[in-house]
């Protein structure tokens, strides 16, 4: 998998690089917004890393020219401007994800990962977490390897929970994407599936744990070893 | 503030002006007076001199030499009286007596020296009674040479040229204070007029403090002795608004400097194995991250002008601050929950800014709170939010100094920077709510955020 890094700051790029290399990722670096724009034309990412403080422009106008072409690029913007205006007129503007700096490397690569197991993306299709895969075409699970059998809805909630690793699922939402306006659905329905999935889960010797976050949702994380 | 009235001008001014008019009234009355009595005796000489003339010119020497005055019947009418109160007595140049009107007069001025040409004032008893005499010896020039003239008259009848002299300086008095008085009071209401904007002004300085520097005091109406002032005081101002921005700035830029290297640092330790002293340095970045994060919180806390107009759901923003937390507390072994509302809270205030007060108190309850622990987030219908954990709680005596900057407690120590609760009451303090502190019966801390509830959502 292929990421674009946009950023002058020559030590941010070396430790990124190095950081994103270690987990796979092939990186291409540029420190200018021409240089990363010209590169983005003849070749295709999967994810691009933008810093918005760069020296020939900001890193802002440079995210719009990359939508208003029509490319769908998930893009996680860096920057030292962090007043929740900035984060909101990113996020308007078009980036994905949204990063502080200073940020820790850790957070860096689950955020990008999180962009890239969107639906569509690179790690869209086969979702991986701890010993856990989810194949979410041929909808297989496989802990340590072994299938485990889940039925629809459990599958359904251990998708979700998968794509937004490391991060709260309100349970609000996971109940819009689970049941049609018509179907009739109980206070307890989620919670029960969700009981049954971390049950199974467990069971299967996976590495990875469903928290309840009382009153908001669920969170998937991976099992501190 | 108590102010001396000793000291204040309106009081000085009216003490200095007071005693001016009073010094002024007194040498005022005196010369009237010393006027008005010289000019009556000036006067009364000028009258006794002029009958002294009048007297020598009916003087006149017979064939033998004798001399006699021959008085015409209007001035007879009013001498030969014995008991006249216009007396008169002739004398020649060696102090002989030539006529008297009255025989006991001449007895007694026979026995006084000739008369000069300066008047000799005399006075002495008419009688048995209280009453005097009193009058002026001259030397008038005659027919029959130079004579000595001794005229005078009861003093009664001087008397009442004096005491009318009396009643009309006695009004005078009174008019003069009472124009005194009058002036006093309507320079005491002149000068409480013309220091009344002064006085708005100062009230206006009173209001300036770190957090409105921008404004300025108003020249409008101020006397215009003043205007100086107000104008060099509202430049210092101008100075200080300059000084505390770049303060600002500093701090703001301060802190967005360091940011970059401490984006290396934490990259290059987050990408290296190690030992021990690796996680303990990663540690203290981590801590250094989190302070200058609450610096430039605090900057912009200081440096803007918050708008706190907007209508925004509390429970709704409560419930994201648990959402984004939730990674981080689990992270570090704690749970955290949310106990929401049915329907909306809405209050006026800052989104953004209520959201940094919740997060400020969720880290802080995680922070304090032991592992494998729940920290409770509750919004309720009232406008307020709990923020509960089961940590060892707040000190009684501590409850009011946690919320300023820098306050660390004295206990195992946290890794703060001591300016998240500061923030909070800040951003409280702003939206004109508050944040308490108390205890749980079952230990642990509640903290509670109140706003005002707004009547009318959108």
């Amino acid at each position: 998998m292929r990421i674009l890094l946009i950023e002058d700051e020559a030590r941010i790029v070396e430790l990124v690089s190095r950081a994103l290399a270690r987990e796979g990722f092939v990186v291409d670096a540029f420190s200018t917004c021409a240089d990363g724009h010209e590169a983005l034309s003849d070749i295709h990412y999967d994810v691009a890393i933008l810093d918005l403080g760069l020296p020939d422009g900001d890193g802002l106008a440079l995210l719009a020219a990359i939508r208003s072409g029509g490319n769908k690029l998930p893009i996680l913007v860096l920057t030292a401007k962090d007043t929740v205006e900035d984060r909101v007129h990113g996020l308007d503007t078009g980036a994905d994800d949204y990063l502080v700096k200073p940020f820790a490397m850790s957070e860096l690569i689950a955020r990008a990962k999180a962009l890239l197991r969107r639906p569509g993306s690179a790690l869209g299709a086969v979702l991986s977490a701890g010993n856990v895969v989810f194949d979410t075409i041929g909808r297989e699970v496989r802990v340590a390897s072994a299938a485990v059998t889940l039925p629809r809805r459990e599958l359904a909630i251990l998708e979700h929970l998968m794509r937004r690793l490391g991060r709260v699922m309100p349970k609000a939402v996971l109940e819009e994407k689970l049941y049609g306006i018509d179907d009739e659905l109980e206070s307890n329905a989620i919670p029960v599936h969700v009981h049954h999935l971390r049950r199974k889960l467990l069971d299967a010797g996976a590495t990875v744990e469903i928290h309840t976050v009382r009153g908001i949702g669920y969170l998937l994380a991976e099992t501190k070893s | 503030m108590i102010r001396d009235w000793r000291r204040s001008l309106q009081f000085r001014l009216a003490l200095r002006v007071a005693a001016l008019y009073i010094a002024a009234t007194v040498v005022v009355i005196a010369i009237l007076m010393s006027r008005a009595f010289d000019t009556a005796r000036s006067l009364s000489d000028r009258e006794l001199i002029g009958r002294a003339t009048e007297l020598a010119k009916y003087l006149t020497v017979d064939e033998n030499g004798r001399r006699r005055v021959d008085l015409p019947p209007k001035l007879s009418g009013i001498y030969d009286n014995p008991n006249s109160a216009d007396i008169f007595a002739i004398r020649d140049a060696e102090g002989r007596i030539i006529a008297t009107s009255q025989s006991r007069f001449g007895e007694l001025v026979a026995e006084w020296p000739p008369a000069t040409d300066n008047p000799a004032y005399f006075r002495f008893p008419l009688g048995a009674g209280p009453d005097h005499y009193e009058g002026l010896s001259i030397r008038v020039s005659s027919p029959a040479g130079p004579l000595s003239m001794s005229v005078g008259r009861a003093e009664g009848d001087a008397a009442a040229v004096y005491s009318l002299l009396r009643k009309f300086i006695h009004d005078i008095i009174w008019a003069v204070s009472f124009l005194v008085l009058a002036s006093l009071v309507i320079g005491v209401f002149a000068v409480r007029r013309g220091l009344k904007p002064i006085r708005d002004v100062s009230e206006m300085a009173a209001a300036i403090g770190p957090r409105a520097t921008s404004v300025r005091l108003p020249d409008k109406n101020l006397p215009s002795e003043i205007t100086p002032l107000v104008a060099a005081v509202n430049r210092a101002l101008d100075r200080l608004e300059d000084g505390f921005a770049v303060q600002r700035q500093f701090t703001a830029n301060a802190a967005h400097g360091l940011r970059t290297p401490l984006a290396i640092i934490t990259a290059a330790l987050d990408g290296m194995e190690g030992n021990g002293e690796l996680s303990k340095l990663k540690a203290d970045v981590a801590r250094m991250n989190r302070l200058i994060e609450q610096l430039l919180r605090v900057a912009r806390l200081d440096g803007i002008v918050l708008d706190v107009a907007g209508i925004m759901d509390l429970n709704e923003v409560a419930g994201r601050v648990v959402e984004a937390m939730a990674p981080w507390a689990l992270a570090r072994e704690r749970m955290i929950a949310f106990n929401g509302t049915e329907t909306p809270v809405v209050i006026k205030g800052n989104g953004h800014a209520v959201e940094d007060a919740i997060r400020n108190l969720v880290e802080n309850a995680v922070v304090h709170s032991p592992v494998r622990t729940e920290v409770v987030v509750t919004a309720n219908p009232d406008g307020s939010v709990h923020v509960v954990d089961q940590g060892p709680g707040i000190p009684g005596s501590d409850r009011k100094r946690i919320f300023e900057r820098f306050w660390r407690g004295k206990g195992k120590g946290s890794n703060g920077a001591g300016l998240g609760l500061a923030i909070v009451a800040e951003i409280m303090r702003l939206h004109g709510g508050t944040v308490d502190v108390d205890s749980r019966s079952e230990g642990g801390a509640i903290f509670t955020l109140r706003f005002k509830l707004t009547s009318a959502p959108q």
